[in-house]
C-alpha cells in the first residue's frame, strides 16, 4: 500500500479544540474520501488541547457506517493522542461498531411508554 | 404579576420552586413579572443558571421581568456571581475568587465557553486539582455544553455558572438551557410516549442518542456518569418533570410537581480526588480499530 497521508486535525479545523460536531464532520469528510480511494491515512491530533466524544463520534465513529472494520484497521492510524484520549477513542469506536451492527434494536431497547405525568 | 420565590438550593425542592415560576407564567406575554425574593433566605449560587432558563423564556415572550425584596445575603451571592448583571445591577468583586460567574452563551460558542473555563478555573480560590481531574472535568463540561447546543433547539442560549465550596472541597458547575427538554427529544426519536424520568434513563444508557442522521453518539452522559462515580461526586439532571440524581449512594429519579422548561445539568466534583483516570495499558491504533 502507498505511503500514509497525514491529516493534521488542528490545521484542518483551525483550532486546537476538537469539540464541535461541525469540525468533526470536516475531519470525517477528508478521511472518508481518502479511505474510499483505498489510501492509507494517519489522523494526527498533535497540538490538540481538548478532545471530546461528541467530536470523535462524528470524525471517526461515523466511518463504521461506510467502511468495514477490516478496511479501517488496514488503512487508518491515529497519532498524537495521550493515553487517556486513546482510551476515549477506543470507547467511541466500540460504541460505533455496536451501533452500526444493530442500529434498530440499539435505539429501541427497553423503552417503556408512560405518558401520565402532566 | 407578583410571584414569590422561596429558599433555593440545588435539590428537588429548589428545582420545584424555580419550575413553579415557569408554571405560573406559562401563558404570560407582554406582562410585567416581579420575582419577590422576600421569602428567599438562601440561594445557592449555581441555581442562577436554571432560574435564568425560566427568565429567558419570559423575556422571549416580551415580558418585563424584575426582582424585588432580595435579602442582603442573597444579593451578595448573586452580585458576586454576576447573575444580577442581567437585572442591570453592578457586580460585586469576588475577593475569594471562588465563583465561576453566571454567563449566557450562544449555542455556537463552544470555543468561548472553553475560554471562559480557562479564565475562571484558575481563580485563586479554586483549588489546584490534579492534572487528570482538571482534564476530565473540563472534558465533561464541554460534553454537556456541546450536547445542549445540539439537542436544546433553543435560540435563547446556554446559561452557566459555578461555585467552589472550600470547606467541603466541592466544586459545583451548572449548565442550563431553555430548550425542548430530554423527554421531547426521546419522544421524537423513538416515537414513544415516554415520561421524563424514563427519557433521562434512556439518554444515560451507553450509545443512546437522539442525534439526527446516521451517526453514533450517546456517550457524553455515560462518560459523565462514569467520571462522577470515580470521583465520588454528584450529578443532577433536571428536565421537564424529572429530577435525576446520581451520587455515592446510588441513583434516583423523582417526579417534580412542575415542569422545568428546558434541561439543566449540575455536576459537583470532589476536588481532592487523585485518580489517574487512565488504564495502565498503553493503547495503539491496532488495539482501537
Amino acid at each position: 500500500m502507498s505511503e500514509s497521508i497525514k491529516i493534521k486535525v488542528t490545521d484542518l479545523i483551525g483550532s486546537p479544540l476538537c469539540i464541535s460536531a461541525e469540525d468533526g464532520q470536516k475531519v470525517f469528510d477528508k478521511v472518508a474520501k481518502l479511505l474510499s480511494e483505498r489510501k492509507s491515512v494517519t489522523v494526527s491530533f498533535e497540538n490538540a488541547t481538548m478532545l471530546i466524544s461528541l467530536f470523535l463520534n462524528v470524525a471517526i465513529g461515523q466511518l463504521y457506517d461506510s467502511f468495514s472494520e477490516e478496511a479501517i484497521r488496514a488503512q487508518l492510524k491515529v497519532e498524537g493522542l495521550s493515553s487517556d484520549d486513546m482510551e476515549l477513542l477506543k470507547r467511541v469506536v466500540d460504541n460505533a461498531k455496536r451501533y452500526y451492527s444493530n442500529k434498530e434494536s440499539y435505539d429501541n431497547a427497553w423503552l417503556e411508554e408512560d405518558d401520565n405525568e402532566e | 404579576m407578583k410571584l414569590n420565590l422561596g429558599t433555593i438550593r440545588s435539590d428537588l425542592s429548589g428545582f420545584n420552586g424555580i419550575s413553579n415560576i415557569a408554571k405560573q407564567t406559562k401563558d404570560s406575554f407582554l406582562d410585567s413579572i416581579e420575582l419577590n425574593f422576600s421569602y428567599c433566605s438562601f440561594f445557592e449560587a449555581n441555581m442562577a443558571a436554571p432560574l435564568y432558563s425560566v427568565i429567558a423564556r419570559l423575556r422571549d415572550e416580551l415580558n418585563d421581568v424584575s426582582i424585588s425584596n432580595m435579602q442582603s445575603r442573597v444579593e451578595t451571592i448573586l452580585r458576586k456571581n454576576r447573575f444580577l448583571n442581567v437585572f442591570n445591577q453592578p457586580k460585586l468583586i469576588d475577593y475569594n475568587q471562588t465563583t465561576l460567574p453566571f454567563k449566557i452563551f450562544k449555542l455556537t460558542a463552544g470555543e468561548q465557553f472553553n475560554d471562559y473555563l480557562n479564565r475562571y478555573m484558575k481563580g485563586k480560590g479554586i483549588p489546584t486539582m490534579s492534572k487528570a481531574l482538571t482534564k476530565r472535568f473540563r472534558q465533561s463540561l464541554l460534553e454537556i455544553f456541546l450536547n445542549a447546543a445540539i439537542h436544546s433547539e433553543s435560540g435563547l442560549g446556554i446559561f452557566v455558572c459555578g461555585q467552589f465550596y472550600p470547606q467541603k472541597h466541592r466544586l459545583d458547575f451548572t449548565i442550563s438551557d431553555a430548550g425542548i427538554g430530554i423527554r421531547e427529544n426521546v419522544r421524537r426519536y423513538t416515537r414513544r410516549k415516554v415520561n421524563s424520568c424514563n427519557a433521562i434513563k434512556w439518554a444515560l444508557a451507553e450509545g443512546h442518542t437522539t442525534k439526527s442522521g446516521s451517526q453514533p453518539g450517546g456517550l457524553g452522559l455515560k462518560l459523565l456518569k462514569d467520571f462522577v462515580r470515580l470521583n465520588q461526586g454528584k450529578l443532577q439532571i433536571v428536565s421537564n418533570f424529572a429530577y435525576y440524581e446520581f451520587n455515592a449512594d446510588g441513583e434516583s429519579c423523582d417526579k417534580m410537581d412542575y415542569s422545568f422548561p428546558g434541561t439543566c445539568v449540575n455536576i459537583e466534583i470532589n476536588t481532592m480526588d487523585t485518580n489517574s483516570y487512565c488504564l495502565s495499558s498503553e493503547l495503539n491504533s491496532n488495539d482501537i480499530f
